[in-house]
This record gives C-alpha cells, structure tokens and sequence, in this order.
C-alpha cells in the first residue's frame, strides 16, 4: 500500500521535471552558435529565402515563444522533425533508441556479470589472486576509453582474426531484418523465428557489448569489492561470525547489504550510457540514439536533440522508479 | 602467603569441574616500525561450571579482546601469541577453523552490547534466531520456528509470534536485546559470554535485562562471563570477579571477599568512584598527586601513573599476579591491607 502512494507521488513530479529538463536543453541548445536556417539552405541561400525560412521555423520569435510553441507539440506527442533525415524525430527515435537499448542493456549485464562475482570474491579474500586481478582490472579498464578498446577489439578479431562481422550497423545488408515489434533485433528475430537475422545480430552485438561491458564492468566491479569489504567488516557480519554461521552464509548475508550499492551504480551507469555509449556508437556505426543526437547538435538541428533528451529523461525516470522499487523489495527499513 | 600463577586453583575443587582454563594468554598485534603492541599479557583465569565470573575494566582494557580469543576470533593481524585456552579439557588453539566455528554459538555463545547495530537490517527475528539453530542443529523447518517462537517467549518478549516477523529496526533497544538474548540461549549452550551487554539501555530495561540474563543462566546452570565496565553491577550477578587493566589481569577473588577485602589499588580505585564520602573518592582518584594520565605505563607496573600508592619500586619492576589468600590474586607490589 505504501509502495502505490509512493509511485503516485513519484508520479506527480514527473511532469514538471520533464518540462524542467527541456526548458534547460532548450536554453542551452540557443548557446550554441549555428542557425539552422543557414545550415539548411546551404552557403547559396538567398537572404530572403532565410528570412522566410525563419519565419517558418518560428526562429524569429522570442526564446520564450519558441520554448511554448515547442512544449505544445510535445504535449501532442510532435517532436518536430529533424532536417537532416527529413523525418519525424519521434520514427528516427523509435528505430535508433531501441538499439542503443539493446546494446547498453546487454553491455550492463555483462558487466555485472563481471565485476560483481570478481567483487565478491575480491572482497572475501583480500590476499588472494583473485583481489590482485580484480584490482589490476578495475584500474585498466578504469583508465581505458572505450572507444580505443573498441577500435582494438575490432583490429583483433575482424581485422586479424576475422571471427565477428564487419562493424558496421547492426545487421549485414543481406539479411532481412525481422518486423519490427520492440525494436530489438535479438527479441524480434526470436519473435518472427528468423534464425539467420538472430544470429547475424547477435555476431554484430557482440564487439561493442564485449567493448562497453569490459569497460563498465569496472565501476561495477569497484562498487561491489568496497561496499561488499564494508559489509563483512560490518557489526551484523561479525555478530554472524560469533555465532558460528558458515562463512558462506555471513557472505551471502554481506551481499544481500551490499546489493543496493550495486544497484545504484548499474542505474546511474545506464543513465549515462544512453548518451555515453556515443563514441563507442560512432566506432561501430550502431545508428544509435547518441549518435543521433550528436549528429543534431553538431548541425544545429534542434528537434532531434530535444527529442533525445526527452526520451532520455523519461528512461531515467523509469529507471529510478525501478531502483527504487527494488529497494522496497530488498529493505524493509525504507517500507 | 605468596604462591605464584603456577598453581592457580589451589584451594578450588578439581579440575575435573573447570569449563574454560585460560592459562597464560597473550594477544598481540604487530606494528610497523614499532615494538608490538599487547592487548592481553599473561592472562590465566579459570571458569567453573554454572559460574558467573564478573571481568570488569575501562575500554580498551583487553576484556573484549579476552572474549574474542576465547572464540577464536582475534582480528587480524592480530593473534594469541602465548598460552592455552581450554574449553572442556579440549585445547581450542589446536583445533581447525571449522571445528572452532562449530563450537561459535553452539557451545559458547555471545551477548552482545547495542544489539540493534548488530544484528542484520534485513532478516527478521525469526529468521536470525532460525538461522543459528538452523547451522547448529539438525532441525526441519517446523521445529525452527517452533523453537525460535519458545525462545522469545522464555525471554520475556511481548507478543512473540508478531515479533517473529519483526525487523530490527522496528524493535527497541530492550527487545533487540532479548532477542540476541534468545540467540545465545537458542543451542542452549554451556557457556555464555556477555560482552557489556546492557550499556546503551534505559536504566529500568537494563534492571530487567540483567535480570533476566541472570535468572536464564541460573535455571540452566549455565557458566557465564560476565563482562562489563560497571564495578557494581557484578556485585549482584556475580560469583567471582576479575579486575583487568592494560591487558592484564590485575585481581581476581570470590564476591564477598572482593568487595570485603579489595587490595589493588586500581580495584579500590574503581569502588572509591561509588563511595559517597567524597574525601575518600578524591583520595583514590588520585587527587593533584597524579599527573597528566598519558595511558599504561610499558615499564614497571602499567598502573603507576594513576596509582596514589607508587614507590619507586614499582617504577621498574613489574609485578607479578600472586595469590595472597585462597582463590584472591592480586598483582601489586603494595597491596592495600585492610585497616
Ligand atoms: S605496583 Fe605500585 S604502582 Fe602498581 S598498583 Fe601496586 S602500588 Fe600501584
């Protein structure tokens, strides 16, 4: 019960944070030197074919206009449209931001998959060969861009090896890519019994999941080692121990406390990835959502950015709401 | 009069009848670039079955570190470095981790202070209390909560069956208390060590607290140390007491004779500070006699720089633990006699 009056009151601030969000994109957006009309028109345009296209875009209005007349459509679900595609931003997002889904979600399991059971271990055994792994691993990948290791993923294993398919997009031109039902590849091939496209996507996933999941099994793996060594300091664990329960399960008692930490770092990590995995994007031509804002914000195409960071907001939003629902599960002090 | 700590239970039944034998046991941590630091020297003391022994000193003393030997639990680095400590004629420094775990809460179990930081935020009463008779005893899981249900409700817990599902931090500090309570007594074991386990609790719920500890140990015969910072409190819940300081032992006698007849001088120290005549309080605090307390002394007797008896003597000789009458040692060079 307590849990259905706190997503209602979650939910009642939603509202204004989005618009909160945009009003703060849009104003930044307005920084950036760059008019649109002169980027569309190209270096030929007349002054007069830029004053009406001006006029058209509604860009001869005053910033407040424009941000109302902006937060109107939005409210009818119109996101604009982008120049550079000439399509709806809403279509160009609900093709580009499932695939950076699809790629940061895998990419965040397999980190997890990582660095908390090295964490873990870590943490129980602190003179161990598996402590001086995990902390070697946890400085390299910490200090690696993960856009290198992608390149040099890329020059190992297509380039040398030649065992992944070529990095570019999401699927080869060859196969036909399954309809599309949640917008992501491995989910609607499985759907649609496309075994071939199944396995053509999940070929391409791999490089850049394996690039962003080693990369960010490092926090993962740091938050998981300190809290995890915190916990079996912990008065609780050395109470546990006193009265003689195994090892193990004063472990899994450790981790049970640790697990909200973990999950923290996983919902910020996901947060940040939905823009951050841009570079990584861009080395494997992913058509993603960051890449697709960087492109607008690069050629002062405002309506896909704004979109993006819509889109974004909302995600996190969603995703902290989850977090947080987790917690109630976990916790009983925050019921 | 002198006898030295060879033979420590002279005068006292056999040792057929001793539970725990600590005999010379010292704890030591090492330091870098530094001589090791002791956080017990020496220490022998010995617990009769269904005996409360009271081990009364200051924080830091070593009478935590004392428990956390005898569970075979010293933090690291640190390590008993001398000694034996028996439990049942066994030597429990030859047995093997697993071995010692299986005695942890089975045979000698623990209470502890501020329960509520100690016990796990995110189980239940039930499932804390279930967990220990679940590791130790071959029980299914109906007997499990039968158990743990008759557990709390022999410590007094008010609504027992809603408690079971309670979480810590929805208890009080007294509840929390008898529930760790109830954990220590849930393998009944034969010996159970209470490690200052009311400080933090109301006055009135610790009356009841030590009460109750006391009538549960009594009923079963259970041996007990008793440990605590408060000097009166074992002077109605304990057999014998031990006074420990710096790590060492520095008197130990029966009841009636340490509070009749007490001779180190940090013992009447520590009685002086409930004494109502405040001249004599003054005198055995010390008065302007004692300087700026810097800690234990490493030379001669730990005690001399709160000491108001000090001789030169005691400066660099260290006293040894000597048994002045029957069963009541005393390590000083200057005992203080009974006018
Ligand atoms: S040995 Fe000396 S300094 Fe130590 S307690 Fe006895 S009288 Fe005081």
């Amino acid at each position: 019960m307590q849990i259905l009056t706190y997503i209602g009151r979650r939910l009642i601030f939603v509202g204004p944070q989005l618009v909160g969000i945009l009003l703060v994109t849009f104003l930044l957006l307005k920084l950036i030197p760059g008019d649109p009309a002169v980027m569309m028109l190209g270096p030929f345009a007349t002054d007069d074919g830029l004053a009406r296209l001006r006029t058209e875009l509604g860009l001869d209005r005053s910033i407040v206009e424009q941000f109302g007349i902006y937060l109107w459509r939005v409210l009818h679900w119109d996101l604009g449209t982008s120049w550079q595609t000439t399509m709806p931003v809403t279509s160009d997002l609900a093709q580009r931001f499932p695939a950076t889904l699809e790629l940061v979600t895998l990419s965040l399991l397999l980190a997890l998959a990582i660095g908390m059971p090295l964490g873990v271990v870590g943490a129980r055994n602190r003179n161990g060969i598996v402590r001086k792994f995990a902390d070697i691993y946890g400085l390299a990948a910490g200090a690696l861009p993960d856009f290198w290791f992608g390149l040099v993923l890329i020059f190992i294993l297509y380039t040398i090896l030649g065992v992944v398919p070529a990095p570019l997009g999401r699927l080869d031109f060859t196969i036909i890519p399954p309809p599309d039902v949640t917008g992501s590849l491995l989910i609607d091939s499985v759907i649609s019994g496309n075994w071939p496209a199944l396995r053509n996507a999940a070929g391409h996933l791999l490089l850049p999941v394996l690039t962003l999941g080693l990369i960010n099994a490092a926090p993962i793996l740091k938050m998981t080692l300190s809290t995890m060594e915190r916990m079996l300091e912990a008065d609780f664990s050395r109470y546990a121990e006193m009265c003689g329960l195994p090892p193990k399960v004063v472990a899994r008692k450790a981790l049970r406390n640790s697990l909200p930490s973990v999950i923290t770092i996983v919902s910020v990590l996901y947060g940040f990835l939905i823009g951050g995995a841009v570079l990584v994007e861009i080395v494997f031509s992913w058509g993603g959502a960051g890449q697709y804002a960087v492109q607008g914000v690069l050629n002062a195409d405002l309506n896909p950015v704004l979109g993006f960071v819509l889109y974004s907001a909302i995600l996190s939003l969603v995703i902290y709401l989850i977090v947080d629902l987790i917690y109630f599960a976990i916790d009983p002090r925050t019921r | 009069m002198a006898e030295t700590m060879e033979n420590p239970k002279a005068g006292l039944p056999d040792a057929a009848d001793m539970l725990l034998e600590c005999k010379g046991v010292s704890v030591s941590f090492p330091r870098y670039g530094a001589p090791v630091s002791e956080a017990l020297r020496d220490v022998s003391l010995d617990i009769r079955r269904g005996e409360v022994l009271g081990l009364v000193g200051e924080s830091g003393s070593g009478k935590t570190m004392l428990s956390r030997a005898i569970m075979g639990l010293v933090p690291p680095p640190g390590e008993v470095t001398a000694g034996t400590i028996r439990f049942e004629g066994k030597d429990l420094g030859k047995l093997d981790e697993e071995q010692l775990r299986r005695m942890r809460g089975r045979d000698i179990a623990m209470i502890i202070s501020n329960p509520r930081g100690e016990l796990d935020p995110l189980q239940t009463v039930g499932q804390q209390i279930g967990n220990v008779l679940r590791h130790h005893l071959n029980l299914t899981r109906r007997q499990i909560r039968e158990r743990a249900l008759d557990l709390l409700k022999q410590v007094s817990i008010p609504d027992p069956q809603r408690r079971m599902d309670a979480y810590p931090h929805e208890l009080s500090g007294g509840m929390a208390q008898r529930v760790v309570i109830a954990i220590a007594l849930a393998c009944s074991p034969r010996f159970i060590i209470s490690d200052d386990a009311t400080s933090g609790l109301d006055v009135t719920v610790q009356a009841q607290v030590l009460e109750l500890i006391r009538s549960l140990v009594s009923e079963r015969g259970t041996s007990m140390m008793f440990i605590t910072r408060d000097i009166g409190i074992t002077a109605h819940y304990c057999d014998r007491i031990a006074i420990i300081y710096a790590g060492e032992i520095v008197e130990v006698a029966g009841r009636e004779v340490f509070f009749d007849d007490p001779q180190h001088p940090y013992t009447v120290l520590l009685l002086a500070a409930f004494a109502q005549n405040e001249r004599l309080r003054r005198y055995w605090l010390g008065g302007d006699k004692v300087q700026e307390y810097t800690g234990p002394s490493p030379v001669g007797c730990p005690f001399q720089n709160r000491c108001v008896r000090v001789e030169e003597r005691c400066r660099g000789e260290h006293p040894a633990l000597l048994e002045r009458q029957p069963g009541h040692f005393v390590r000083c060079h200057f005992p203080v006699e009974r006018p």
